[in-house]
């Protein structure tokens, strides 16, 4: 299937960040886990926090929600956080309603992401 | 601006009916098509989000689940609004699928399940729209199985002009 998702991996000092943008539906699994594998592999720290950045989506469906969990399970495996940031008050919302944001740390931008990393003590 | 009087309890109006082909990314046509409906309601923005993700999950729901994705088979969608309600009806064919089962009996997604690996990871779209809307319900005879979301427009009043 054809995925509008689009995924963009860069890395900061301690922090490999994955920019998504356009419909994080079921279509986007293979953008998703090669844009992660990408990120870690790239992360010069092992157990760097992966940031997920959501400015540029647009939709997430249910089964985004579940592609979600799955790279959330797999980094919680490694020893990795995930945090997210970008996120519309509504999807705000369905990451509290699903309790995604017991797990992942949500911010207003990718700005405060990096820099609450980078220096937590900020 | 002209205002319209809102239609007495009991005196449905249509908004809008159409049908979708069931394949898969359909379900945003239905979304982009229900806002438009309901643009004259002028609803508050967190309301008219929540409806659109009630709107898309419930018609994945129907193209998936309902009608196999099979494109052939249309999923039917009606807007209607009935005194502050407004209600959208979503029906697939697949009222004879499984006789018998309650999709609102389906087990409740549990992240932390999910996270170890004893649920799958997916599964949320009934609680989604269990969550999005002031009401729902799930109906059928058999052949016919439609989900009825409805939300309270809180007091919006419609502009017919839209």
């Amino acid at each position: 299937m054809t995925s509008a998702c689009e995924a963009t991996t860069r890395v900061l000092p301690g922090a490999p960040v994955i920019e998504l943008s356009g419909e994080v539906d079921g279509s986007a699994a293979t953008v998703l886990t090669a844009a992660y594998e990408q990120a870690v592999t790239a992360s010069l720290e092992p157990q760097s926090t992966v940031v997920l950045d959501f400015a540029a989506v647009d939709y997430i469906n249910s089964t985004g929600i579940a592609l979600i969990v799955s790279v959330l399970a797999r980094a919680r495996a490694e020893r990795r956080k995930v945090v997210a940031s970008g996120l519309s008050p509504h999807y705000r919302e369905i990451f509290d309603i699903t309790r995604l944001s017991d797990f992942i740390e949500l911010f207003p931008d990718l700005d405060r992401a990096v820099s609450q990393i980078t220096h937590p003590a900020a | 601006m002209t205002q319209v009087a809102r239609p007495a309890p009991g005196k449905p109006r249509r908004l809008d009916a159409f049908t979708l082909a069931s394949e898969p990314g359909n379900e945003r046509l239905a979304l982009a098509r229900v806002a438009r409906s309901v643009a004259g309601f002028h609803l508050q923005a967190k309301k008219l989000e929540r409806l659109k993700t009630a709107v898309a999950e419930a018609t994945m729901n129907a193209i998936e689940h309902g009608n196999g994705n099979c494109p052939e088979i249309p999923v039917e969608v009606e807007v209607t609004q009935n005194g502050d309600e407004i209600i959208v009806a979503i029906t697939d064919q697949g009222g004879a699928a499984e006789p018998g089962h309650d999709p609102q009996a389906a087990e409740e997604p549990d992240l932390v399940k999910k996270l170890d690996g004893g649920q799958s990871p997916r599964g949320w779209g009934l609680f989604l729209i269990r969550n999005m809307v002031d009401a729902m319900d799930v109906t059928t005879d058999g052949q016919r199985h439609t989900i009825w979301l409805i939300i309270r427009t809180g007091g919006a009043a419609h502009d017919e002009r839209m």
